[in-house]
């Protein structure tokens, strides 16, 4: 969601809505024209001068549970956070009270703060962006690599390919401002690879540089944040969520009719899974309650997926598991609520 | 827009029901819809055939969707009129026959998503929210800036807005554009999106049929047709229409995987608004041919009552579900009819 290429869309845009609303006919351009509309400066100021003092905005339609529950501190409402999700999609900032999320009064309260425009992210959300999108990317790449090791070339292609059709241009800029060598022309390759020649024993080499162009891009993040429990467990809730609205969407009365689906949602909850394993001693540490809640909730949750073939019939149903992800969820944020006010002190 | 159906309970609605609904609903939705059913009310007669509802699946309900059109919420920002659109993906489970269920992405828990309905130079903004787990977007055809062209992914869990204004008119599209196309497109992210010209269509019983294909075992090949969602639908519940009426079909393809397919009616021709951007017919015919993603609109009228099959004329696809009936109806009483007042 960093993307400074948007920045310069957002104000075009705005000033498309500048123009479009200073004349009927949207053929009278007028380069120079000034910039008016509420919206329009909201985005260029936010944009432009939100290292000057002025408040870090928060995009309601993308953030992340643990980057709304600064609204959530801030007007003392339980769970606000994940109403403010539930509330989706917003068409302005004012929907929040439109939609009853919160009253005009707490809205005037917060209302520097929240954006529908494109943000830039900053300091943690945008690590955990960062990294949320390389562990979708492992995911994909974990199971590619189960199919290909069962000489299931077909099944693994997509899986191959997922990763750059859907997550590599959410991350390139990000990418080039951590300084961190491109591999889209190394997933391609490979996808080419697995699609025409899959015999080829390029594949096995293709693949290892490909998983380790991931694993170096996360290496990219500072080693001590990607082991702070409060850190990664955002990560592993925005893995989690994917992963359960893709097994949602794998299975029809009871079977698995859309192996894809289930092969991404097993992908996303195996590396999600290694990722608790890294800190587990930590949370059980901070909070025991918590992380046993985690951990056994991650047990039942793994027996789902015992296999990249699916199996004949679902182990769960889907709101089973829909249950075990927001066990998780709402547990992670405990632990993350922790560690957010430690920080603070 | 106004829901003309929540009342419904599978009783049938006459259109003057609908209209004096669609009139009440006018008041919360501001001016959505109402220019339309003004304009129908004070030019001339519109039969409609009041319609069943039979129960269908949740995400699919053809008989619902072949004359429902979204007119957003209408909101006035800086003097313009700003049509305003919610879209959500999502999962959900169809069952193509009694045999075969299959999952598919929604749109507002439908397939194919609703038919969105401006006018040109309406400014259109859609919220677009992501619940279904891949990442998705929503390219609209028409005509705008680049950053609105909808193909840069949104990630599960994540909403977006897409604004830009409604120009030209004509009958478009939308779909979600994140790679490989042909997937998150067979799999159900598609509707219509029809920009109304300045001066309006005459008025007529205007309806949506929408050509999908699905390929139940991701073999990049159809196994089952459709037409609005739900595979030989209309062939066991005929659209039912008066003699004589003038009836305005907005028709899509948007079968992946076949390169083009054609649309045939029996027993009549049609006249053809190629894309819907001219308000004089190019052709009259029986069968045009449409490559995917091709729309056009088609008029008719029938002048003898009786069951008339329109499908397309790769029979192979037509006998694997894109196929329906109108049954033509002689005049009726005039209470299900919408008189000049």
């Amino acid at each position: 969601m960093i993307k400074v290429r948007y920045i310069c869309l957002t104000a075009a845009a705005a000033l498309i809505v500048t123009l479009s609303s200073c004349s009927g006919t949207p053929t009278a351009e007028n380069p120079s024209a000034p910039v008016a509309s509420p919206q329009a400066t909201e985005a260029v100021s936010n944009n432009n001068h939100s290292s000057h003092g002025g408040k870090e905005k928060i995009n309601i339609n993308t953030a992340i549970l643990s980057e709304l529950d600064k609204f959530e501190a801030k007007l003392g409402i339980p769970a606000l956070s994940n109403k403010i999700q539930a509330s989706r999609p917003y068409g302005s900032s004012e929907d929040l009270v439109t939609k009853k999320v919160i009253t005009q009064e707490q809205f005037d309260q917060i209302k520097d703060q929240v954006s529908v425009q494109e943000v830039v992210l900053t300091g943690e959300a945008k690590d955990v962006d960062y990294m949320s999108k390389l562990g979708l990317m492992k995911g994909h790449l974990l199971v590619a690599q189960e199919l290909l090791d069962q000489n299931q070339p077909k099944q693994a292609e997509p899986h191959i390919g997922h990763p750059v059709e859907e997550i590599y241009v959410d991350v390139e800029d990000q990418l080039n401002e951590r300084k961190v060598k491109e591999f889209k022309t190394t997933l391609v390759s490979l996808q080419d690879l697995v699609k025409s020649s899959p015999k080829n024993s390029k594949v096995k080499t293709n693949f290892t540089s490909s998983v380790q162009a991931v694993d170096s891009a996360i290496a990219a993040l500072p080693a001590d944040q990607r082991s702070k429990p409060g850190f990664v467990l955002q990560v592993i809730n925005e893995l989690l969520d994917s992963a359960n609205s893709e097994y949602g969407a794998a299975i029809a009365n009871g079977k698995i009719t859309a192996p894809i689906e289930y092969q991404d949602s097993r992908g996303f909850v195996v590396y999600a899974n290694e990722l608790y394993k890294g800190i587990s001693s930590q949370v059980a540490q901070a909070d025991p309650e918590a992380h046993k809640a985690i951990d056994t909730s991650f047990a039942e949750l793994i027996k789902v997926w015992p296999a990249a073939i699916p199996p004949a019939k679902a182990v769960k149903t889907t709101s089973d598991v829909t249950k075990l992800v927001k066990t998780i969820e709402e547990n992670s944020q405990k632990v993350v609520d922790k560690s957010n006010t430690q920080a603070q002190r | 827009m106004p829901n003309n159906f929540a009342l419904g309970n599978g009783k049938p609605w006459s259109r003057r029901q609908l209209l004096k609904l669609g009139l009440a609903g006018a008041g919360v939705t501001g001016a959505a819809g109402l220019w339309q059913m003004l304009n129908l009310q004070s030019k001339s007669i519109v039969k409609v055939p009041p319609f069943e509802m039979s129960a269908a699946d949740d995400a699919t309900n053809p008989m619902k969707m072949v004359r429902d059109f979204d007119y957003g919420t209408v909101k006035q920002e800086n003097g313009r009129t700003i049509r305003e659109f919610q879209l959500t993906a999502g999962t959900s489970i169809i069952n193509l026959n009694s045999a075969v269920s299959y999952n598919i992405w929604d749109l507002n828990g439908r397939i194919p998503g609703p038919t969105l309905r401006a006018k040109q130079g309406d400014r259109i903004r859609v919220l677009f929210l992501n619940k279904a787990g891949h990442s998705h977007s929503l390219h609209f055809h028409g005509v705008h800036p680049a950053e609105m062209d909808g193909v840069r992914p949104i990630s599960n869990g994540s909403a977006t807005i897409y604004e830009f204004d409604a120009e030209p008119y004509g009958v478009h599209l939308y779909h979600c554009h994140i790679a490989p196309v042909t997937r998150h497109i067979a799999k159900g992210l598609y509707g219509m999106f029809i920009i109304d010209p300045p001066t309006p269509r005459p008025p007529a019983d205007e309806m949506v049929l929408v050509m999908g294909g699905y390929d139940v075992n991701d073999d990049s090949h159809n196994d089952y047709y459709a037409f609005n969602g739900l595979p030989h639908y209309y062939m066991h519940n005929p659209i039912r229409i008066y003699k004589n009426q003038l009836i305005r079909l907005y028709v899509l393809n948007i079968i992946e995987y076949d390169p083009a397919v054609t649309f045939h009616l029996h027993a009549n021709f049609f006249d053809v608004y190629r894309n819907g951007m001219s308000m004089t017919p190019s052709e009259k015919t029986d069968v045009i041919t449409m490559g995917v993603a091709e729309r056009h609109i088609l008029e008719f009228a029938f002048r003898y009552p009786g069951k008339y099959m329109f499908h397309p004329h790769q029979d192979a696809i037509a006998e694997n579900g894109c196929m329906g009936q109108f049954e033509v109806l002689a005049q009726s009483s005039a209470q299900n009819t919408v008189k000049k007042s």
